[in-house]
């Protein structure tokens, strides 16, 4: 079987670079340790190996379709949803009280990771039933609890998030989706929602849709949205009854084509009741509390997917015969064999910078998981500081991922030549699958602008100067290694520029030019999330470098050189992008910023 | 009726095998490990599945090895072993392994031990057949199918070009081989109440050895394809005849 991860790796960033042994020392995670971890990661990709990755091609070739009002989707799926509940990847990191196993959100990250990366259509089923029952045990009443979330956690329910409208997209302070108010305290809900992953088929005896929604007279604007449980069935003392819940097609995408995303319309018969979540007008907030998480998420599955492309594209490297080396002479033996192309060094280059972006993509996707459980569960002192940390990491987190994975994935395709472009191979897929992840939870833009407006200003500038001491303390360890001294110097310069860089923006903002502020804030994007993975590759090279000393974790010599070079490759071919962008966000041209639509 | 499986740790099924430097032992630098797939897959899980249906009975794994071969028995009680025990003791020859074995299960007397047919990296198929011996139980080796009625147990087991069917009364070992189970992968909750189990450590029995290693070797590299004109009939006889030898 083909390979689409290194376990190597992911012990390596979990247990060393992200040290999961502290993590297991808070006091939630008692119960744990490294080696039964070990064992549950290893469980996951006996799973992974023999369900979810034989068929992940055949997925793909037999979409999900709509036929007869019905989702129709792989004939596995089924089988495959039942095994993961079972194996508990919908409520492991949940409470015990509420049926799960208080596993570490970092271990969660680590699990879903290797199931995405074998077959990215599946994950979301279950990672969307464990957001909603998650939002519903943190906010929901204890009969809903009762009612909803055990069936979820056992995989016989299904769950989703009921946000984008067709008419608003992404803003979501348009949507009209309206909650009438029963006699009963219940809701009559009636509207429209699209592009709802997940949101049905013939696998799950009942779907829990968590559907945002005005109250009828609510205020305009996101503060009058409130946050409902509306079923497909509602379950009764009679069994489960229809709830007017209506299943009207499913998207057909150039990605992803074996996870459902359904148009599901509400309360055409005036009679799709819904019940409130917390309080009325809150449902936007309490959508945001797990957002972080659920943004973590499409980062990992992001990262995945380019660590499945690199490792296709890495083996066809090593089998494939084609040209032959340049000589000293600059000629080429044409009665030499052919060399297999991982001889030449442009096919190098690809390969190192996929491995560059999908191993420091996956170790930032494991330190903003790592900070979420030191935000929930670490010192109580310590949690509001984590908390700035994840709030400034999570955007570059899911972002990073989502457009450096497809950039990774794109040169993975690249070593295949026209094989690549076939579908006769896999990359293909991985090329087509890996672009949903930038337009996901937020697009890109979105990111952007939640970064450069708010994260990087929240709290008077106190997120970003906590994330640079985080990044000081990486450089002062480096330093202590001849070897990377030069990177930790590297790193510390771009802290340096990135103070100037907004030295530069921000002024804009308190003059209150915030078109101009927030013009570039992409670009801002492309640059910051290239530092924080540079700071990511250091913290790498500085554990790679301690486990050649002290032999700790039984790693090869060439896979911990392998990491090194990795490292100084980043710091090479990536960190020296940083300039131009940095030029570009100094220009003062204000090109985009120009009204002329005729110049389109 | 209480059951003895026998879990040995293997180097997980991708290692590059590389040796010491006089040949003698694995080159463990880099090597992960698992438990050995025929003692997991087959042996554990048919234990389990016989106890199971009989809703009845103890399934006890155990293993000769050191403390570092605690995940890979803890992996056993996670797939659902009831007990498990380490015979404190790294290294061995096969009739140490068996010996140890023996000592311990011939104390606590079991109704059927279970071996794996052979492990994945040396590949011996000795400890099995010795550890009968030892308890002075039949043997059947590579079984591929167990069923068990009262003190009788009808084991199939695979021969040269096709299958022998046989009778054999409790106490009894066998070796088991693909086809006795399917494996099982441990689910998150019983991974966590395995930690619960216990895990019962005990002083090995003194032993002589046997045998000593004088060196392994890897097979020869495969050498390269060669590519023949498909018109030239007499140089691919050539090669067969003269360089393959099958004509």
């Amino acid at each position: 079987m083909a390979a689409y991860l290194n376990m190597d790796t992911l012990r390596f960033l979990l247990q060393h670079t992200h040290d999961l042994e502290q993590i297991l020392t808070l006091p939630r995670f008692a119960d744990h340790d490294v080696d039964s971890i070990n064992i549950m990661l290893d469980a996951i990709k006996d799973f992974s190996d023999q369900e979810l990755y034989p068929v992940f091609r055949e997925m793909d070739e037999k979409p999900v379709h709509y036929a007869d009002g019905k989702i129709i989707t792989h004939p596995g799926l089924g089988k495959i949803l039942r095994q993961s509940a079972e194996l508990g990847v919908i409520g492991g990191t949940f409470d015990y009280e509420d049926g799960g196993l208080q596993l570490p959100n970092t271990v969660g990250t680590a699990t879903y990771f290797i199931m995405d990366a074998a077959n990215n259509n599946v994950p979301g089923y279950t990672g969307l039933t464990m957001g909603a029952a998650e939002l519903i045990l943190h906010f929901g009443s204890d009969d809903l609890k009762a009612t909803y979330v055990p069936k979820m956690i056992s995989g016989e329910w299904g769950g989703t998030m009921c946000l984008t409208e067709p008419q608003a997209g992404s803003s979501l302070s348009d949507i009209t989706t309206t909650a009438y108010p029963q006699a009963d305290g219940t809701y009559k809900i009636k509207g429209q929602k699209i592009f709802i992953s997940g949101g049905d088929h013939e696998h799950c005896e009942n779907f829990v849709h968590l559907v945002l929604a005005r109250i009828e007279g609510a205020p305009a604007g996101t503060k009058g949205i409130s946050l409902f449980v509306v079923p497909k069935f509602r379950p009764t003392d009679d069994g489960l009854v229809p709830n007017d819940v209506i299943t009207a097609g499913d998207f057909q995408k150039m990605g992803q084509r074996g996870y459902c995303t359904t148009h599901l319309s509400f309360g055409e018969e005036d009679n799709s009741t819904g019940y409130l979540i917390g309080e009325p007008h809150r449902g936007l907030g309490y959508m945001f509390l797990m957002m972080n998480g659920a943004r973590i998420g499409v980062g990992r599955g992001g990262i995945a997917i380019a660590s499945a492309a690199y490792h296709a594209s890495l083996q066809y490297a090593q089998e494939r015969p084609q040209g032959r080396r340049i000589l000293d002479n600059g000629r080429k033996d044409p009665n030499e064999s052919p060399t297999l192309i991982i001889e030449h060094a442009d096919v190098r280059r690809m390969l190192f910078l996929q491995k560059a972006i999908y191993e420091g993509g996956l170790s930032l996707v494991l330190q903003s998981s790592k900070y979420l459980d030191l935000s929930l569960y670490g010192p109580e002192e310590d949690r509001e500081k984590y908390k700035m940390l994840l709030d400034i990491l999570t955007p570059i987190t899911k972002t990073f991922p989502a457009e450096k994975g497809r950039e990774a994935v794109d040169n993975g395709l690249q070593i295949l030549g026209g094989y690549g472009f076939c579908s006769d191979f896999v990359l293909q897929q991985y090329y087509r699958d890996i672009r949903i992840f930038a337009i996901y939870e937020g697009t890109t833009g979105i990111q952007s602008l939640d970064l450069l407006s708010r994260k990087i200003t929240m709290h008077n500038g106190k997120a970003l100067e906590l994330l640079a001491g985080e990044m000081k303390a990486t450089i002062e360890a480096a330093l202590e290694q001849p070897e990377l001294q030069k990177y930790a110097a590297a790193l510390g310069g771009k802290i340096k520029e990135t103070q100037e860089v907004l030295g530069s923006l921000l002024p804009f903002a308190a003059k209150g030019e915030y078109e101009r502020f927030l013009a570039d804030a992409n670009i801002f994007m492309e640059y910051f999330s290239t530092l924080v993975v540079a700071w990511q590759w250091l913290q790498m090279g500085v554990t790679a470098k301690q486990l050649s000393i002290t032999g700790a974790g039984n790693f090869t010599d060439d896979y911990l050189e392998g990491i090194l070079h990795t490292m100084r490759f980043y710091f090479t071919y990536e960190v020296p992008k940083m300039n131009g962008l940095v030029e570009i966000m100094r220009n003062d041209e204000e090109l985009t910023l120009l009204k002329e639509k005729a110049h389109f | 009726m209480k059951l003895l499986v026998c879990v040995s740790k293997t180097p997980e099924t991708t290692t590059k095998i590389t040796f010491n430097g006089d040949q003698t032992a694995l080159d463990t630098s880099g090597v992960q490990y698992i438990m050995n797939p025929y003692d997991e897959w087959y042996a554990l899980v048919r234990a389990l599945e016989l106890k199971e249906a009989l809703g009845a009975g103890t399934v006890t794994i155990i293993n000769v090895g050191p403390a570092a071969n605690d995940p890979v028995i803890r992996k056993g009680l996670a797939i659902g072993a009831d007990e498990a025990v380490r015979i404190d003791k790294d290294g061995g020859s096969s009739l140490d392994v068996a010996q140890q074995i023996a000592a311990y299960a011939k104390e606590n007397s079991f109704d059927m031990v279970f071996f794996g047919k052979e492990t994945i990296d040396y590949n011996g198929s000795e400890v099995g057949a010795m550890t009968a011996e030892l308890l002075d139980v039949p043997f059947v080796s590579f079984a591929t199918k167990l069923e068990v009625e009262g003190n009788t147990a009808t084991i199939t087991r695979d021969i040269e070009g096709g299958e022998e069917t046989l009778e054999v009364a409790t106490p009894f070992a066998l070796s088991a081989a693909k086809g006795l189970a399917e494996q099982r992968i441990p689910n998150m909750r019983g991974i966590m109440m395995a930690k619960r189990k216990p895990l019962n450590v005990v002083a090995a029995v003194e032993t002589t050895n046997h045998t000593q290693v004088l060196s392994y070797d890897l097979p020869a590299e495969k050498s390269a394809v060669k590519l023949v004109d498909p018109e030239d009939m007499d140089e691919l006889v050539r090669l067969l005849s003269e360089e393959a030898k099958v004509i």
